[in-house]
């Protein structure tokens, strides 16, 4: 009661929470069933968040739960890591304008370099500096303190900073 | 002059975050100040505002492509058929031992009396395929609350949104609704109903679809009698519960005799919008009898919008008490 309807949620977090956990797992498919698995189980829940909730926050902790109970099996981390080429490529598919092109490589250095971070840091770099949700947020889906939420953010940072030895230049030069 | 390095090591955490924007006014005036003596920190202040403005162009670049569609349509396929089997219910304490009262989406789907047993495996709704029950609340107290309220004869309506899904049939579903329209304090019969719903015949069939009733008391089958008057049944074993559920409606049932006493009731045919004293001449001509809907008081008549018949004046005779 006084809830807005789940359809409206629906529709207004779904590509996101999608987008979110390509990111994470480099696999659409498997980011469909853990985008449906999220709704879902929020769904179940959502009858009990209380109405001050951050619904987006609340979104992502669940899918970031999802994702790692998925990822908690180590055979399927490991084909995780071998998708990450697949996944670039099927984006080379697509035609693209030709301005993006540099822009493209840069970006795929970028993903390739956050692909090698290990799981929770990624989640935290990808959480806070591509979702952009504050670190409250950002611990409460990784279930730890947001001074630590910052910490895994920060660390992703550094580990970033070291394998781009080269920063891509992202404005196009040409 | 070499700065020992310390300080560099120190002011990292600070310095990431400068360079990302995420320091507070004074971590970044500390950030400055070191960065300006110290070369190499300078670098490497550089190359994180390089890296998030990177990050930045990332971010607002076109984003990925979203789900595809056929995921989307069957995300909803998914939701809807949840939606569909969830219901809602809580248990709750009542004159008339524990009742459980289950809310779908659409409405109360079930209320079922549990007695003394406080627990869903024992239940109706437990035990019916087609639903997952979850234990939830705050919409179903104030049900409770009204349900209470009823019981005590300090209401006479429930207008609850009903769901009728977990009727066994489309005619129970039909008789339901024929049922749900005898007015609270009256009674009609098992022929009657039947005749309502347009099988005459099909007393027996009527008198199933009653048991099996999914909403006692909010679908009133207590108000429905044999046509002797006999109490005949209630919710299979509970001929307690309707006696009591009459009297709270202000129904008289002769003691040990288990009937109402249809003599001291008054009368109305369907249709009419009158109510009579039971000798009236105007009934001696009815084609049913059994379709008369009886009333216990004129207060509850004339409450269910009947006015006194004009022959029998049923207002300037009543009937004694």
């Amino acid at each position: 009661m006084g809830q807005q309807p789940f359809e409206t949620i629906l529709e207004a977090h779904h590509a996101e929470i999608y987008r979110y956990l390509v990111r994470v797992t480099f696999r659409r498919t498997e980011a469909e069933d853990l985008a449906q698995e999220t709704f879902l189980r929020a769904y179940r829940a959502y009858r009990t968040l209380p109405p001050d909730a951050n619904l987006r926050a609340w979104l992502f902790t669940i899918a970031t739960n999802c994702a790692r109970n998925h990822f908690r099996a180590e055979r399927r981390r490991r084909r995780a890591h071998e998708a990450v080429r697949a996944v670039r490529s099927e984006r080379d598919d697509g035609a693209r304008p030709d301005g993006q092109t540099l822009f493209n490589e840069a970006r795929e250095r970028l993903d390739g370099v956050v692909a090698r971070l290990p799981f929770k840091q990624r989640l935290a770099f990808v959480l806070r500096k591509i979702h952009e949700l504050d670190y409250e947020a950002v611990a409460a889906s990784l279930g730890c303190s947001a001074e630590s939420a910052r910490a895994h953010v920060f660390q992703a940072l550094k580990k970033i900073r070291r394998d781009l030895t080269e920063l891509p230049t992202m404005e196009p030069q040409r | 002059m070499k700065r020992p390095r310390n300080p560099c090591a120190e002011i990292e955490l600070d310095l990431i975050a400068a360079a990302t924007g995420e320091a507070d006014p004074v971590a970044e005036r500390r950030v400055q100040q070191h960065v300006s003596g110290c070369a190499p920190c300078g670098g490497d202040y550089q190359r994180y505002r390089a890296l998030e403005q990177a990050v930045e162009t990332w971010r607002r670049a076109p984003a990925p492509a979203g789900p595809p569609a056929a995921a989307r349509r069957r995300l909803e396929e998914r939701l809807e058929e949840i939606r569909r089997r969830t219901v809602a219910y809580r248990i709750f304490p009542s004159p008339l031992g524990n009742i459980l009262i289950a809310l779908s989406e659409r409405g109360v789907s079930m209320v079922e009396y549990l007695g003394r047993r406080r627990d869903l495996a024992h239940s109706r709704l437990g035990r019916m395929p087609s639903v997952d029950p979850v234990e939830d609340g705050a919409e179903l107290e104030a049900l409770h609350r009204e349900l209470l309220e009823y019981l005590e004869g300090k209401r006479t309506r429930l207008d609850w949104p009903l769901d009728l899904a977990l009727a066994r049939s489309e005619f129970h579903r039909s008789v339901l609704r024929a049922t749900a329209g005898i007015p609270h304090g009256a009674v009609m019969s098992y022929a009657g109903v039947a005749c309502e719903v347009g099988r005459p015949s099909a007393t027996r069939a009527v008198a199933q679809a009653l048991r099996w009733n999914p909403l006692p008391i909010v679908i009133p089958c207590h108000r429905v009698v044999g046509s002797s008057g006999a109490l005949t049944g209630y919710a299979g074993d509970k001929l307690d519960l309707k006696e009591r559920l009459l009297a709270v409606e202000g129904v008289a049932v002769a003691p040990r005799a288990r009937r109402i006493c249809r003599e001291s009731m008054y009368v109305r045919y369907p249709g009419d919008d009158s109510y009579c004293l039971p000798s009236c001449p105007s009934l001696a001509t009815v084609d049913h009898p059994h379709r008369l809907v009886l009333f216990g008081t004129r207060q509850r008549a004339e409450a269910a919008g009947l006015a006194p018949c004009t022959t029998c004046r049923p207002d300037v005779h009543p009937i004694a008490s």
